[in-house]
């Protein structure tokens, strides 16, 4: 396996998934109010927009998305992930992001080919 | 071509390598580097809840107001335990083992009983309460990884999610999507309700070619 490439772009770089996850997020519930007809469409939406720019990233990553919607409604949610994969080639990348009356939480884990 | 060696297969973890008389150096790195799959868990916990991150344990956040007004996005990404000590050590480079597919799967019934099993005895008669929840989530994953790696279902890494929540009649949606072989790749869930909280805890299983 004739690996040709520079370790900078096999590596999951943070920033740039994070960048990506953001707009994601922006570009399907943006200036929304939680709607619950609307919610599986949007989580639909947001985790399929996140997935097909993770691809056009063309590395050779294998990427599981996960996306929780929820409304504020003064609930308490803790999230917690462990994971058994390769430290030096994989990552994950968590973003949260919240408007007047919902959160929306994305997670993204990278796991090198 | 030596296609040699598969006693190897012993090994758990991607840790496979062909040996050649003459790359001796590069076996040996192999050797060492592989421990690090096969012995260290590398662990990533993260902590995501309504309590706004306590910056404790290295956990970056960065605050940007989105474009509308009233969205604010944080990042975080999480930096505990397993990093610190890995850093001077270099990506492995793995010698190609010609095997086409996992000789063993990931069965499924074996994996939900597992989350059933430790969802059901870690939150049965317990109450929501804020710090408790944080440690339980943590402490539950590592459970259920710790069992899940028991199985010894060699080349598969693993990941695993858990969500504990208050319910107090609001609405939520968990979804994910992956980009992966879904020949050989594959996920569990399974959650759990009692009085006053819910468990969502999910484990994905995706091979090492």
């Amino acid at each position: 396996m004739d690996e040709y490439q520079a370790e900078e772009e096999t590596a999951f770089v943070v920033e740039e998934v994070s960048k990506i996850i953001k707009e994601s997020v922006e570009a399907a519930i943006g200036g929304n109010a939680y709607q619950h007809s609307r919610v599986n469409q949007w989580s639909t939406s947001v985790v399929e927009q996140c997935l097909s720019q993770l691809s056009k990233l063309g590395k050779p990553f294998k990427y599981i998305v996960t996306c929780i919607i929820t409304q504020k409604n003064g609930a308490g949610l803790q999230t917690a992930s462990t994971c058994f994969w390769d430290n030096s080639s994989d990552g994950s990348c968590a973003v949260r992001w919240e408007n007047k009356s919902m959160y929306c939480i994305v997670n993204v884990f990278g796991l090198a080919l | 071509m030596v296609h040699g060696c598969h006693d190897n297969t012993k090994l758990y973890g991607a840790s496979y390598f062909v040996l050649l008389g003459s790359r001796r150096p590069e076996i040996d790195k192999a050797v060492i580097m592989s421990d690090l799959l096969k012995d260290k868990s590398q662990r990533r916990e993260k902590r995501a809840g309504k309590l706004p991150s306590e910056g404790s344990h290295g956990v970056r956040g960065k605050e940007t107001t989105g474009k509308t007004k009233d969205s604010i996005s944080t990042v975080s990404y999480i930096d505990e335990l397993a990093h610190h000590d890995d850093n001077p050590r270099m990506a492995v480079t793995m010698e190609n083992t010609y095997q086409m597919g996992p000789y063993k799967r990931i069965p499924i019934p074996a994996v939900t009983d597992i989350l059933k099993d430790v969802l059901t005895s870690y939150l049965q008669e317990e109450e929501y309460e804020g710090e408790w929840s944080q440690k339980m989530t943590k402490t539950i994953s590592e459970v259920i990884r710790a069992r899940v790696k028991d199985l010894m279902i060699p080349r598969y890494k693993i990941v695993v999610l858990v969500h504990i929540g208050q319910l107090t009649g609001q609405s939520m949606q968990i979804s994910s999507r992956c980009l992966w072989d879904a020949a050989n790749d594959t996920f569990a869930s399974y959650s759990f309700k009692n009085s006053s909280l819910f468990g969502v805890a999910t484990v994905y299983a995706v091979y090492f070619e």
